[in-house]
């Protein structure tokens, strides 16, 4: 027996054997570390979301707090990720189906062990839920007693077979070994050349659907025990009426969008036109829908609304400045100009600063002292020190009391120290902006300039019509960056913020952060985290869409 | 009238002069702005107090001790060498393991290559701050059970970032690159994978490793967020947080303040110089700063 396993170990298939134990040997540390730190995260974070989690774990709360974050948009977050998998499910089933049409095969067959695979699957995340609260409280369990490899061996063994883990880890075990069984005796019933692709795309389909269907179902519930709750306490349930004026107004945005799409691709005036104003029609419909937002995210939690309007104000005010100002440098640059190494390496330089340094320098240029150098400065011209970092109150409300009007709150714009913050962003990004634009500028064939040149093109219109649009990828990547940038801005602020500027400057993530190390609130912090997700993806979903579409490739 | 014949008359060269002339203008305002932050922080950094609260330009005279006094009495001696160990070990590790791994993708042949490949790739979508609470508790967790402390020592700051796909990525596309006919050619000689991609690979791959070089430096010089979480003493400190901390408490020494802003920015700025042209590549490409 030995001696035969030797044979095979050295021989032919031996070495194929041994080369991918190799290359998974080669794998395992880095797929280690990124499963630890990366992507089992992202589901204990789902769980810590669900239960009140003050540095320690308390008892399981639903969806408690994403409701106490956006109010009724909560219950949508998790009807649109049920969706999102109901469509991976589809997605995967297609793939199936169409490959077994290609090859005139019977692609229902390998729905068995398929299947099989992606309930266990499912299992497997069931036995993961139902371990952790185990394993974590071995920590509590290591207290006060002598810390050895042994004595955690004991307490892990002990978390791994308590009877109800033990239970959990034999369904998982054995659906998955059933599983296996069926691919090989199907596979030696009817052997085909793609029966693993089949397998794991049924598997895939089968896993996302269960987790969809199950995911609606939690959701489903959680809005019922929400309603009930508010009946109970004499409040009216709106949650219902939000989630279907919202869902709807979302649609009508869906197919007004498509009704544009189909007008642009129409071939007669009258047709653009028509098609046009439908699409305009339901635009305003869906908008007046969707108007419900803004009141329901506002009856969330006031912080990270106003985190959220911070965060808005702050991309408003840095995205289209920085890639303005990026843009007629570069262009400048191109030109046949000295020196151009020595301005790119100048303006890349605040791009390279570490950020807790430049922004401290900018914290005291910007400070609200007068004898602060930009105080001093402005001094020059006669006007008055401001206090800058340390002003709470809106810009066009300050320029509005210059000129001795009153403005109302809602049109106070962002603060003054909000404002000190976009300057900062802008000084540090333009130099990478410009560097990328450069390289964008170095890409577009000259014969495409001088053949506009002889046409007589002006040199505006060779920028205009000529530069502009072949530089339009470039564009597109660098205000994507820069949008989801501003969704994760934090070093910068958490340095510049002042209290006396009080919560103006706190953006998105800003306001988790502290959620999270000042107040502690674990739970509720990482449900915060996941509407900033929602939020990202849903940016890059409609930037995709939007602008991907305008995008000029040559 | 034929654009060469326009080219040479005088009212075109004036306008000629005056575009270019405004063209300079522009660059030079932009450059001024760019760098008058770094000279006023230098500037500030060699005054008296007195001065430095003021509000002066440039100092009476330059007061070198001030770095001495940051150096040494506001503990940024310790926080540079912290931020330099905790470089070297992230580096180090991640290097490895991102070589190894990258070596698989590129070079060898196993099941679920691709999927796991995917899998990996898809994490680079998730924001920080998902991540953050998860790893913390984990991190937490990981320094009650085990013999050696994570909250405040190395592994905490440095073992979450030693699996990094970008680094795997980027190393997979330049190993894929290499042609098979070395490879093929060395495995007639009898080389292992090992000999081949310590012998072949690996002298070819500077580029790629300088730039992984240069991401992981900047990476852990800028760190803020999760060394203010898992340090809460002064003996792993990096310098980010220690600038942080040191200009959030003790608000009032603005020189000092500078002084230790210098410290931080100098090996970063002494980097770029040197490898000025790999290094702007290698931000650009990634897209990415902390």
């Amino acid at each position: 027996m030995h001696a035969k396993f030797l044979a095979a170990w050295h021989g032919k298939t031996g070495r194929k054997w041994r080369e991918y134990l190799t290359a998974y040997l080669m794998l395992a540390p880095s797929v280690t570390l990124i499963f630890v730190f990366g992507i089992f995260p992202v589901l204990f974070a789902v769980y810590v979301s669900l239960h009140r989690w003050r540095i320690r774990m308390g008892k399981f709360v639903g969806l408690a707090h994403y409701v106490r974050a956006v109010e009724s948009l909560g219950f949508l977050l998790f009807f649109a990720a049920a969706l999102g998998m109901g469509w991976a499910a589809w997605r995967a089933l297609r793939q199936v189906f169409s490959r077994a049409r290609e090859h005139e095969e019977s692609p229902w067959w390998w729905g068995a062990p398929g299947g099989l695979l992606g309930v266990g699957g499912l299992l497997w995340v069931r036995y993961g839920v139902i371990l952790l609260p185990g394993v974590l409280g071995i920590a509590n369990k290591a207290v006060g007693v002598k810390r050895s490899p042994g004595l955690f061996r004991k307490l892990l063994w002990e978390a791994l077979v308590a009877p109800h883990v033990l239970a959990a880890l034999a369904w998982a075990l054995g659906l998955t070994l059933a599983g296996a069984l069926a691919w090989w005796v199907l596979y030696r019933r009817q052997p085909s050349a793609r029966h693993s692709t089949y397998i794991l795309q049924w598997g895939e389909g089968v896993f996302f659907l269960l987790a969809g269907v199950i995911t609606a179902w939690f959701t489903y519930r959680q809005l019922q025990l929400n309603i009930q709750k508010a009946v109970e306490e004499g409040r009216p349930p709106t949650i219902a009426t939000h989630l279907v004026l919202i869902t709807m107004g979302l649609m009508l945005f869906f197919a007004a969008w498509k009704l544009w799409q189909s007008a642009v691709a129409s071939a007669s005036d009258k047709g653009f036109a028509f098609k046009g104003l439908a699409a305009l029609f339901l635009l305003v419909a869906g908008w007046i829908f969707v108007a419900e937002l803004p009141p329901v995210i506002e009856a969330g939690d006031p912080d990270l609304w106003r985190g959220l309007v911070v965060t808005v104000y702050y991309a408003v005010g840095t995205v289209p400045f920085q890639l303005g100002i990026a843009l007629v440098l570069s262009y400048l640059l191109f030109q046949n100009i000295r020196g151009r190494e020595f301005f790119r390496v100048l303006y890349f330089m605040p791009y390279i600063t570490p950020t807790v340094a430049s922004a401290a320098v900018f914290r005291l240029l910007f400070i609200g002292h007068p004898s602060g150098l930009v105080n001093r400065f402005l001094r020059l011209f006669g006007i008055a020190p401001l206090k800058w970092l340390w002003e709470p109150r809106g810009v066009f409300a300050l320029l509005a009391d210059g000129l001795g009007v009153h403005l109302p709150s809602w049109a106070a714009g962002p603060s003054l120290a909000l404002v000190v913050i976009m300057i900062y962003s802008i000084w540090t990004y333009v130099g990478y902006d410009t560097v990328i634009y450069l390289a964008g500028l170095g890409n577009i064939p000259n014969e495409i300039n001088e053949a506009a040149e002889i046409d007589g093109a002006s040199r505006w219109q060779i920028f205009r019509h000529i530069t502009l649009p072949l530089l339009s990828p470039t564009t597109y990547f660098l205000s994507l960056i820069a949008i989801i940038g501003t969704f994760k801005a934090f070093n910068h602020i958490y340095v510049m913020r002042e209290t006396e500027a009080l919560k103006t400057v706190n953006t998105f993530s800003v306001v988790i952060f502290d959620t999270f190390f000042t107040d502690t609130r674990y739970g509720y912090a990482s449900a915060m985290a996941f509407v900033l997700f929602a939020i990202i993806l849903s940016l890059t979903y409609i930037n995709n869409k939007v602008q991907g579409s305008r995008v000029f490739y040559q | 009238m034929s654009a060469v014949a326009r080219k040479s008359t005088p009212n075109y060269r004036l306008r000629r002069g005056l575009l270019r002339g405004l063209l300079y203008t522009i660059l030079i305002v932009g450059g001024i702005i760019a760098i008058v932050p770094f000279l006023w922080m230098i500037s500030t950094s060699l005054m008296t107090l007195g001065e430095a609260i003021s509000g002066r330009f440039l100092p009476q005279v330059p007061q070198w001790h001030n770095y001495i006094v940051a150096w040494r009495e506001a503990d940024f001696s310790e926080y540079f060498l912290n931020s330099v160990e905790i470089t070297l070990i992230t580096l180090g590790g991640e290097l490895f393991f991102s070589i190894l791994a990258a070596y698989a993708f590129a070079r060898m042949k196993f099941p679920g290559r691709d999927l796991i490949f995917m899998v990996l790739l898809s994490t680079m979508m998730i924001p920080g701050m998902v991540l953050m609470i998860p790893n913390f508790l984990t991190v937490t967790w990981l320094g009650r059970v085990s013999p050696i402390k994570w909250i405040n020592n190395w592994p905490a700051l440095t073992i979450p970032f030693m699996g990094n796909i970008f680094s795997i990525f980027l190393l997979r596309q330049f190993f894929a690159q290499i042609p098979d006919d070395l490879f093929d050619a060395a495995q007639i000689d009898g080389a292992s994978h090992w000999q081949f991609l310590r012998h072949v690979v690996l002298p070819l791959s500077k580029a790629p490793i300088m730039v992984i070089m240069v991401l992981s430096f900047i990476g852990s010089w800028n760190a803020l967020a999760w060394p203010l979480l898992v340090t809460n003493e002064p003996t792993w400190r990096p310098i980010a947080v220690g600038l942080f901390q040191f200009v959030d408490e003790a608000g009032s020494e603005l020189n000092l303040q500078m002084a230790g802003a210098v410290i931080t920015i100098l090996p970063i700025l002494a980097l770029y110089f040197l490898t000025q042209k790999q290094f702007t590549e290698s931000i650009a490409r990634s897209g990415m700063k902390g």
